[in-house]
């Protein structure tokens, strides 16, 4: 395997081949149960076929290879549907902290079970008080001993409900010492004070949690990095979930809008209008996150100009669900209850988060306007 | 080319530009930079260049005709017909006799002796040359008159004719579009550019205005469309074809769009009059966004394409 395109093509026939082990046991969309347990066992899979292991250092489990490799798996599992890229995509944003900033003989026990679906983990980032303002966070954590004590809320935690572990950020600084008072934990979720609380979202899916630490006794050599070195942990995510994250991402919304093309009538010039606007936007995304890639690929630092990245996505995203909107046969959003009608419903409605997570809309834009345009502070 | 020759070939066509005078001269001043090899030697890297310094100093030249030109295998430096505002079909018709067309001309068309334009002749495409003596040619006005555009109308018997692949206009139009894209790249950049100097200048309530929210979310805005065209026009030189040049093209047309209406907006009352150069940048992109098909068109195509194929490819790869 020696380029990127050859490896994709190994990668797809074997597929291809292994379609039917692969495919989903259920009408999509799912249970969010069933859609899970899709996940791990196609990441059981793929990890047993070598697949799940490109990407990542041999001293974690992996087979090496440049992590463009993990980004065309995610994708590749993402256009063939067989795992949500919201949820299979979470390993890009858990698993390169433990390579980078564990005790090496944890990262090497545990990212194995992370990719293999033995376990799944969470990342315990926002709070109440602490949306686009990740600095604000307040959950505490306390020295005692050997061991820290973590008391105080999360929130919008994915799938916490299934997760065995959790990258979690606390405040061992003062409030004050905003992003200088962070440090970062890898706590196990079945310790005694931790309870989670499935949140159900506009969509009707219980994906998101509350998690509460009450008194959660977190051994000391379970800290990622060093004591108050938590930001330098949560910002080295940023070019995973800009580069990898996002292009699993535009390979579900190609797909869905090659379903959508399949259900529309080709004669009608209105939704030649629609699907072409949607078309242009997911490539323009496509174009430039590759371009994003390739800087990343070639040893760059990624920085503040991915936030153009993330207002594509969002765009793009938005295009895609405002031509089903526009397109789906009348009444299906709307009064049919179909599983095909639900998956519509449900990404519709999930879609409007786009301009929301990971940074709202509005952030991005004051850190295009403060950082890329050089504009100076605002009011 | 390398990074460090680009920019150095960059400012050279830049310099020459400034120097040059009228369409002729900045013809002219492209031929003295060697335009025309480049465009053999390193097209991708020639039109790139070029372009975005057609558009970024709002220059009026006609190097969009050597682009064409060149796709369609013709000599070089003549004068060419383009397709009529909007369209992308070859503008001209050849019946066995004589060479029929409409369209446009760039400025090098008035002071051209030869003509060169793609023609349909059955189900087969020819180029064809005919001399200024077969041709009306009249200047347009429009929105832009020191853009140099002119109608067009060929009723001649051809001097030369040459059949080609019916490719050679898809390369022609996908070339055009590329070039086009540039040339818009450039000029939404100095819209940007004005109206980022003038929100950091402008005094209101006691600040400049850049500093608030609602103006910088403006210009924050028109970054991104310029990036989102940067990126297209990227893919479309990488991944060279027909789909990554319409899809550049169309970016091109919004990119303008959304950059023209942000910065006029922001630049305000001071953009709004013909003493500032913002005009002539918006009234430009205006009028680049409908050669070889505007936006919204583009967009009814492809989506067509899309829904008659039923096929959504992704074009780009890592």
């Amino acid at each position: 395997m020696t380029t990127m395109s050859d490896f994709r093509a190994e990668l797809h026939a074997w597929l291809d081949a292994h379609h039917d082990d692969l495919a989903p046991r259920y009408e999509p969309p799912g249970s969010l149960d069933e859609e899970i347990a899709q996940m791990q066992r196609v990441k059981g899979i793929l990890f047993d076929a070598g697949w799940m292991r490109y990407g990542w250092p041999e001293r974690v489990g992996g087979l090496g290879g440049p992590p463009m490799m993990r980004t065309e798996l995610g994708a590749a599992l993402a256009s063939r549907d067989l795992a949500d890229p919201g949820h299979f995509s979470l390993i890009e944003v858990l698993a390169p902290t433990l390579v980078d900033f564990a005790p090496p003989a944890l990262a090497a026990d545990v990212v194995p079970r992370l990719l293999s679906g033995e376990e799944m983990w969470c990342q315990g980032f926002s709070e109440p008080g602490t949306g686009s303002d990740l600095a604000s966070l307040s959950c505490r954590a306390r020295a005692d001993g050997s061991a820290f004590v973590v008391n105080g809320q999360k929130v919008w935690t994915s799938l916490a409900q299934y997760s065995q572990r959790c990258v979690l950020l606390t405040r061992t600084g003062t409030l004050e010492s905003r992003h200088r008072g962070i440090t970062a934990f890898f706590v196990d979720m079945d310790t005694p004070g931790i309870t989670v609380s499935p949140l159900e979202m506009i969509n009707g899916v219980r994906e998101f949690t509350e998690v509460f630490f009450d008194d959660v006794v977190v051994p000391a050599d379970r800290m990622l990095g060093p004591l108050d070195g938590g930001w330098a942990v949560a910002m080295s995510i940023l070019p995973y979930e800009r580069s990898s994250c996002f292009w699993q991402r535009i390979a579900y919304l190609y797909r869905r809008l090659e379903l959508l093309a399949a259900l529309t009538p080709a004669d009608d010039d209105r939704a030649a209008e629609a699907i072409g606007n949607a078309y242009v936007a997911l490539h323009t995304l496509r174009a430039r996150s590759r371009a994003t890639q390739h800087r990343l690929a070639a040893g760059e630092t990624l920085g503040a100009e991915t936030s153009i990245d993330k207002v594509l996505v969002a765009s793009a995203e938005q295009a895609t669900y405002e031509a089903a909107r526009r397109l789906l046969p009348a009444g299906l959003v709307e009064t049919d209850d179909s599983a095909a009608a639900e998956a519509w419903r449900n990404e519709l409605l999930y879609a409007r988060a786009a301009t929301i997570y990971g940074g709202t809309a509005e952030v991005q834009r004051n850190i295009i306007a403060r950082r890329l345009l050089d504009l100076g502070g605002d009011d | 080319m390398d990074a460090s020759e680009r920019a150095l070939l960059a400012e050279t066509v830049r310099d020459a530009l400034d120097g040059a005078r009228g369409p002729e001269g900045a013809d002219l001043a492209l031929a003295g930079v060697g335009w025309l090899d480049m465009l053999d030697a390193e097209p991708r890297d020639a039109v790139e260049i070029v372009f975005r310094s057609l558009g970024a100093g709002n220059v009026t030249a006609s190097a969009l005709d050597d682009v064409v030109g060149r796709a369609l295998g013709s000599p070089p430096a003549l004068a060419a017909v383009l397709p009529r505002f909007g369209a992308w079909e070859p503008p001209g018709a050849y019946d066995g006799k004589r060479v029929r067309a409409r369209g446009l001309a760039t400025a090098r068309g008035s002071r051209a002796t030869e003509f060169v334009m793609a023609c349909r002749a059955d189900d087969e495409l020819v180029v064809a040359v005919v001399p200024a003596s077969g041709v009306e040619i009249a200047p347009i006005h429009g929105i832009d008159p020191a853009a140099g555009f002119h109608t067009i109308t060929v009723d001649a018997e051809a001097a030369r004719l040459e059949p080609v692949d019916r490719g050679a206009w898809d390369a022609a139009v996908a070339d055009a579009r590329r070039a086009i894209g540039y040339e818009i790249a450039g000029a939404a950049r100095v819209m940007l550019d004005l109206a980022r100097t003038h929100a950091l200048d402008r005094v209101q309530f006691g600040r400049p205005v850049a500093r608030f929210q609602a103006v910088r979310h403006r210009l924050a805005e028109a970054l991104v469309a310029i990036e989102a065209l940067d990126a297209t026009l990227a893919a479309a030189a990488d991944e060279p074809g027909r789909e990554t040049a319409a899809l550049a093209k169309i970016v091109a047309g919004r990119s303008a769009r959304t950059v023209g209406t942000h910065c006029q907006q922001v630049l305000a009352g001071v953009g709004f009059t013909t003493e500032h150069p913002f005009h002539r940048y918006l009234k430009r992109t205006m009028l680049l966004d409908g050669l070889f098909g505007a936006a919204d068109d583009l967009t009814v195509a492809v989506g067509r394409q899309l829904l008659g194929t039923k096929q959504v490819p992704t074009l780009v790869e890592l």
